[in-house]
């Protein structure tokens, strides 16, 4: 019975990740590069939340527009004015690119340690749990897995529903043949960026409901994004949730059995296995295809 | 994206590419200009005085420098120079600590031995570690490099050997001055590896990889091997240096020692200097650090804010760094590698050895490549004879390039057998085949875009032979091509037409057996086809057979060849004399149109 409370609790953080994870599929697509602040992002909206909550009351579900939009306006800003910027092309620019995230990300995580300290921190909220049979549903987990794939779910329709998630897909696939039909892809890659930060401080809001934050973590939670979305083949919205539930099952028991440690570490020996061995991911879309 | 397939390089000729900040901008000297030395002496004498008269905080501030100079020209190494952008060299600074923090508690040694001995250490992990991450390109090194340093600080942590958490204190003692002593002389090795490699063939070979990793291989460069070697370059300065830093601090911990900040400060040094050349780690650290801990003393709290803010201006705003700047004035410019002041004569080669003279110089046998569902050449057969030229036609789409990919060893063939001078060449890599006597072009040029035409001929010529038989070998392929006017041009400055025959020289300063043209003549105006006709006419008096692919140019290379084979959706339809084929009704069918009567 343990087994299989593991592997829900495992299922139920796979939603998470997916949001988490998603929101980093969504920039990559787009502008094919990996933003280095992606974790700090989750962790200082996380952080956000918690500051709301206890200091001005705030329900943290009240949190996630305020949170949301501070950091669409971030990604925006980060885009337009940085970005941009940056005209290389090829492995240089995104090299180029990197770096400046990774710069980003430091400045954030300076931001966030001067406003609220290196402590790790979660929000106690909705700590009980309900009971199927043997199985215990932590309420927290569950709403935060729920709302994770709900997003994601909303995300994927978006994109291949409406216009304006067609076009953003569309310039993901190619950028010249966008603009070939009126596609403004600069506007597309500024959206690209805005989205993708806000929903991953959408994620850093349930995030902090389920386990501790701080803002040094930033790093941890921007590799276990790059994990999920490399597992499932970069660029692949259907394959990441293959990769979301591989990391999350995995984490969940392998945490359970050898410990906090080996948690820590699963992400970043995932990350250089997939990168060495499966470098195209699991490709579950090219086996449907 | 692929972590582990060939990364485009960037756009050719785009005027803002880095490499082309990093290139000569111009005029070319030749060996050691005044003012770089004066700047080499100032550093010395400035390190010299600093280290006699300064005590305190003055020593340990330029220790500090000198620490990160050390770090910053090891990350040059391997990301400003060979182009793989490492965010884990922390890994070798780490390693190098705990190396010598260990040997000192553990074996006794004195603290200057531990720490060079750890350098060693260090530069065997690297050897090894090597081997796994250098298969990773572009983003997905730095992201695999920055995994591996967090995997060493969580096992470092639970290492109780080492301290696990807590870390290791080592006996204190007063040694600031001879710790500042072997730090500096670790910056200096550390320059003087970043001016071997701006100097050497090393360095020509490393920076042909930034510039473009697979037409380096095309051009006979043992890429893995020039990766590794200058990996484990770059991993001993960053090691030797944490040693002396553990040692002098006489404590270190995981977090200290795996510090991603550290190592982001010694990327931000090397960036503000110039990333890739030889001066900007100095300059970068130098300025950095003096003008930093003005600052740094006002704001201590956002200091890591303050360095990843900067890292994203200069980024952004200032990519070449300063020595981008004074190369503007026509300071600290490049010397041309192994450039002689005038272009010798040069020498045709002897010509090659007598092995499989008989039979066919290449032979293709029922070669099939396809890529998933799509078959791009079916069951072709081919032969080359010695001193043959022949020419491959077909419509676009028809399987020329694939096939010469096949043969070079960029595309794995799915069936079919290919010989060159009697010897099975199927799996061998494009470095071998290049080596083994197969030249290449590419149908666009990929000349290396940070380097002149000289360097890029001479990087081909630089195969296995000795130093003067290289520089007499290019030479000689400059003069045979007619570039000598240009010979010292960087090639982003070149139109086309000279791109192409930049292309050209260099598959032929390989001395390569057989030249496969990719469309050598495409978007050549008429002056410069009668060139690159001379050329390929004169190629069989050094005993090269020649195939050329073409698209459109057919009338110019109807008379230079002996047979055309002509293809059509990947198959051969037809063979012969170039008079004859070109009349038949099934070549004209597959190539211009039906013809309508």
């Amino acid at each position: 019975m343990l087994i299989l409370q593991l592997l829900v609790n495992g299922v139920l953080l796979a939603g998470m990740y997916l949001l988490m994870a998603q929101s980093l599929n969504l920039i990559f697509g787009v502008m094919r590069i990996v933003n280095f602040a992606q974790g700090t992002m989750i962790a200082v909206a996380g952080l956000f939340t918690v500051w709301l909550a206890t200091r001005v009351g705030l329900n943290p579900f009240l949190a996630i527009p305020i949170v949301f939009v501070a950091m669409f306006l971030i990604g925006a800003v980060v885009e337009r004015a940085l970005l941009r910027r940056i005209t290389l092309r090829g492995t240089q620019g995104e090299l180029m690119t990197l770096m400046v995230t990774f710069g980003v990300s430091f400045v954030l995580i300076n931001l966030a340690l001067k406003a609220w300290g290196s402590e790790y921190v979660s929000l106690p909220y909705l700590q009980s749990s309900w009971r199927l049979g043997p199985i215990e549903f932590a309420k927290s987990l569950v709403i935060a897995g729920a709302f994770g794939t709900v997003l994601s779910a909303a995300l994927f329709s978006w994109l291949n529903l409406t216009g304006s998630g067609k076009a953003l897909l569309a310039t993901s696939q190619s950028r010249i043949g966008a603009g070939t039909c009126g596609i403004d892809a600069g506007r597309m890659s500024t959206l690209a960026f805005a989205l993708g930060s806000a929903l991953a401080a959408a994620a850093g809001t349930v995030l902090v409901l389920v386990t501790p934050l701080g803002p040094q973590s930033g790093n941890d939670l921007t590799i276990l994004c790059f994990v999920v979305i490399a597992l499932g083949g970069l660029g692949d919205y259907l394959g990441a949730i293959l990769g979301a539930l591989v990391v999350g099952v995995a984490q969940s028991v392998l945490g359970f059995y050898l410990g906090g440690n080996v948690q820590v570490l699963l992400p970043y020996i995932l990350l250089i296995l997939i990168m060495l061995f499966i470098p195209r991911g699991l490709s579950l879309s090219r086996l449907t295809r | 994206m692929d972590p582990l397939a060939p990364t485009p390089p960037s756009a050719p000729g785009s005027l803002r590419s880095l490499t082309r900040r990093l290139t000569l901008g111009g005029a070319a000297g030749v060996g050691w200009p005044r003012h770089e030395l004066a700047l080499g002496a100032a550093f010395l004498l400035a390190a010299a005085l600093t280290g006699l008269l300064t005590s305190g905080y003055l020593l340990q501030l330029a220790t500090d420098i000198f620490t990160f100079m050390a770090m910053a020209y090891g990350w040059n190494l391997i990301s400003g120079m060979t182009g793989y952008v490492s965010f884990g060299q922390i890994a070798f600074y780490g390693l190098g600590g705990y190396g010598t923090a260990l040997l000192i508690l553990h074996a006794h040694l004195p603290w200057y031995v531990a720490a060079l001995a750890a350098g060693a250490v260090a530069a065997l992990i690297a050897l090894v570690l090597g081997g796994v991450m250098l298969r990773l390109r572009g983003i997905f090194f730095a992201l695999g490099m920055f995994g591996l340093v967090q995997i060493l600080s969580i096992l470092f942590s639970q290492w109780s050997f080492a301290g696990g958490g807590q870390g290791l204190i080592l006996p204190g003692q007063l040694t600031a001055r001879a710790v500042y002593a072997e730090t500096v002389a670790v910056a200096i090795l550390a320059f003087l590896l970043n001016l071997y490699y701006s100097r050497s063939a090393l360095g020509l070979k490393a920076m042909a990889i930034r510039d473009d990793e697979e037409a380096a291989a095309a051009m006979g460069v043992h890429t893995t091997r020039v990766k590794i070697v200058t990996f484990v370059l770059s991993a001993i300065p960053p090691a030797v240096v944490a040693g002396l830093v553990a040692w002098n601090r006489s404590y270190l911990d995981p977090p200290s020692m795996f510090d991603p900040s550290v190592d982001f400060q010694a990327i931000l040094f090397s960036l503000l200097g110039g990333m890739g050349t030889l001066w900007g780690p100095a300059l970068g650290t130098v300025i950095l650090e003096l003008v930093g801990e003005q600052i740094w003393a006002q704001f201590p709290e956002f200091q890591l804010g303050l360095f990843g803010l900067l890292v994203v201006l200069i980024v952004v705003f200032f990519p070449g760094g300063i020595v981008s700047v004074l190369r503007r004035a026509g300071w600290l410019r490049r010397p041309v590698i192994m450039a002689p002041s005038t272009l010798p004569e040069g020498s045709p080669p002897a010509p090659t050895e007598e092995v499989g003279r008989d039979g066919p110089v290449l032979e293709v046998r029922g070669l099939s490549v396809r890529f998933g569902g799509v078959t791009a050449l079916r069951d072709l057969d081919l032969e080359v004879r010695r001193g043959e030229t022949i020419s491959i036609i077909g419509a676009n789409g028809a399987g020329k390039t694939t096939l010469f990919n096949a043969i070079t060893g960029f595309v794995r063939p799915t069936q079919g057998e290919v010989r060159f001078r009697g010897r099975p060449i199927k799996g061998w890599s494009p470095t071998r085949l290049a080596r083994a006597g197969i030249g290449r072009t590419f149908q666009i040029p990929r000349p290396m875009e940070s380097m002149t035409v000289w360097e890029n001929v001479l990087l081909a010529a630089l195969n296995g032979r000795r130093r003067h038989a290289a520089v007499d070998q290019a030479a000689w392929v400059i003069r045979a091509l007619g570039m000598e006017a240009i010979w010292l041009e960087p090639v982003v400055n070149l139109p086309p037409g000279h791109r192409r025959q930049v292309e050209l020289a260099r598959a032929l300063a390989l001395q390569p057996d057989v030249i496969l043209l990719d469309e050598v003549m495409a978007g050549m105006n008429r002056e410069e086809q009668e060139r690159i006709r001379d050329a390929i006419r004169k190629l069989h008096e050094y005993g090269v057979s020649a195939v050329a692919g073409v698209e459109h140019v057919v009338a110019a290379i109807a008379d230079l060849c002996d047979r055309i084979v002509v293809l059509d959706f990947g198959q051969k339809i037809a063979e012969g004399e170039p008079q004859r084929v070109l009349k038949d009704p099934a070549v004209i069918g597959a190539y211009l149109g039906e013809v309508q009567e």
